[in-house]
């Protein structure tokens, strides 16, 4: 566990003494901020759906998923590309030690990232006129869904990095890899499969983020994050480890 | 009485990758205290052998102990007793040097306790006091091979694994690592991969020169260069005729040919000029007296006469069929 804290806070405050870091941040708050606002100005005159003003945008998830890959392209890439992968793999770690802090810091960054989005529901309370009628349960589903497919993609950013020297063939792969997943619904309509149509439909992150920002959990799309992070955790893990039989 | 056990026992190691055979079937020890060297132009396997002690990469065939253990089965415990320098020393380069030391130290298991008085021992030894507070990227190159050796020392390792240390070096930095290096042999086992024979010669108890992945000589660097080499070579400035000077440097008993040049560039045919004679003449004999007594009887006038010292790098020369060399 010692070694676990130590690795990601060296990766999390990496992520603060390069522009890169802060640049992330600051954009996705921006558009984030903006779109907001649209969306706000947009619902004032209707019955408000707070679940669909602070995760039913597409923006909003744009930015969530460039960012993901944006900051999981360094974990394996840039320690492969400048050489400290091998001062710190022979080091007494192990490479299950390394990951796992690899994906705490990068989660940790995402979870920072979003914590001044907490704002936005507080100020629906604040000025709504019909603030008395909101229910938080969407606020805290819709948080709780944007942290799970925040893991899962992470974890996806994690294996991609750990498969390349490149940070821009990472972020690719990485990019690609959400934009299939996250899109999966639209997929079906294209391969005409009625087992893919329902597999495809199981796995799209857009009906997930639908249901649980109105509040309602899905445990299937719950399993399924958390599994999918596992196992993209797992072959991290052993892409690392693959440098001792090849 | 100083422990001289075995502390590196290799037994056959081979490394395949899917361009070709880095390592190819490769034994050797290292005893306590001993400070190796692995000699090698490059692509010879110097840096794969290095990483396979390390733990980094595994062998594809044979094996590897450290002080009795398997690096692969008991990984853990090895490293703790390996301090590793690779080549071109990756550091964190956003990191301050006490930051990244201080981390690297806990990441090898140093205790709270003994860290401080550890930092200030490997500060002061690689010369790093003064810029301890600054931020890594910002140092020379110089300062990032001290860093990347204190790194290695942190944990009071048993065994330094040194990855070319000084390549990319100016000559001072050059002198500087390897006056630390030798201090460092006085107490750990060192293990020193390079290709700059001077370097080799100069700190190592031991070579094995490695050439396509095998050994093809391993003795210490005085025997290597005696036993290999076969040939004296005996230099003398001379002034005289030099078809005469050559021919009669040529005649004498054990000499087998004479190149001339001129002491300041050119050949000289002028007889009122120096030129430079290097007779290359047999293994066993030394044809110092026979040429100042050839001068003296024929009047010619006689400035500078000298005996080639034998260098390792004549001997890999030979060994490795004349590869190309950093001559340092």
């Amino acid at each position: 566990m010692k070694n676990i804290l130590l690795l990601l806070r060296r990766q999390f405050l990496a992520y603060f003494r390069a522009p890169l870091g802060y640049a992330v941040i600051i954009v996705f708050l921006i558009i984030s901020g903006f779109n907001f606002c649209r969306l706000l100005s947009q619902n004032a005159a209707e019955s408000i759906q707070i679940g669909d003003i602070l995760f039913g945008s597409a923006y909003f998830w744009l930015m969530f998923l460039v960012t993901i890959a944006l900051i999981t392209m360094p974990l394996f890439a840039e320690e492969r590309h400048s050489g400290t992968i091998e001062t710190l793999l022979t080091a007494p770690v192990t490479d299950l030690q390394v990951v796992l802090a690899k994906f705490a810091a990068a989660f940790a960054f995402i979870i920072a990232m979003l914590l001044p989005t907490l704002v936005y529901s507080v100020i629906i309370y604040m000025f709504h006129a019909e603030a008395g009628q909101l229910s938080f349960k969407p606020v805290v589903t819709g948080y709780f869904i944007v942290f799970l497919i925040g893991a899962f993609y992470t974890a996806l950013g994690l294996l991609t990095s750990s498969l390349t020297g490149s940070m821009v063939v990472s972020a690719i792969l990485c990019f690609i890899g959400m934009s299939i997943t996250f899109l999966a619904e639209n997929l079906q309509y294209a391969l005409r499969n009625a087992w893919l149509e329902r597999l495809l439909a199981q796995i799209s992150s857009v009906q997930h983020i639908i249901d649980f920002s109105h509040g309602i959990v899905d445990s299937q799309a719950v399993v399924f994050y958390l599994s999918g992070t596992a196992l993209f955790l797992y072959l991290a893990v052993k892409s690392i480890e693959s440098r001792l039989w090849r | 009485m100083k422990d001289r056990r075995v502390i590196i026992k290799v037994k056959n190691l081979t490394k395949r990758f899917s361009s070709g055979t880095a390592v190819d079937g490769i034994s050797f020890e290292a005893r306590r205290g001993e400070m190796l060297g692995l000699l090698g132009p490059n692509g010879a396997g110097k840096t794969t052998t290095m990483r396979i002690l390390a733990g980094y990469l595994a062998a594809t065939d044979g094996s590897v102990q450290i002080d009795g253990l398997d690096v692969l089965e008991r990984s853990h415990d090895v490293r703790k007793k390996i301090g590793y320098l690779p080549e071109h020393v990756p550091l964190y380069p956003e990191m301050r040097v006490d930051e990244y030391l201080q981390f690297r130290a806990r990441l090898k298991d140093l205790s709270r306790r003994r860290l401080r008085a550890r930092l200030d021992e490997v500060k002061s030894l690689c010369g790093l006091h003064q810029v301890s507070g600054r931020i890594i990227g910002r140092l020379s190159r110089g300062y990032h091979q001290r860093i990347g050796l204190a790194d290695a020392l942190i944990n009071e390792p048993e065994l330094l694994l040194l990855d070319e240390p000084t390549i990319g070096l100016d000559p001072n930095q050059i002198r500087a690592i390897r006056e630390l290096v030798k201090t460092l042999g006085q107490k750990h086992t060192v293990v020193l991969s390079t290709h700059y024979l001077s370097e080799a010669e100069m700190l190592c108890e031991r070579v094995l020169i490695l050439n396509h992945g095998r050994i093809v000589a391993s003795d210490s660097p005085a025997v290597l260069t005696g036993l290999l080499k076969n040939k004296n070579i005996i230099v003398a400035e001379i002034i005289g005729p030099h078809a005469e000077v050559s021919a009669a440097l040529r005649g004498l008993s054990g000499a087998r040919g004479v190149m001339v040049s001129s002491c300041v560039g050119a050949e000289n045919n002028s007889a009122e000029e120096w030129n430079c004679y290097t007779l290359e003449c047999d293994r066993d004999a030394d044809l110092r007296s026979s040429v100042f007594a050839m001068a003296a009887r024929r009047g010619w006038a006689l400035r500078e006469l000298k005996m080639e010292p034998r260098k390792l790098e004549d001997a890999f020369a030979e060994i490795t069929g004349n590869v190309e060399m950093d001559l340092k």
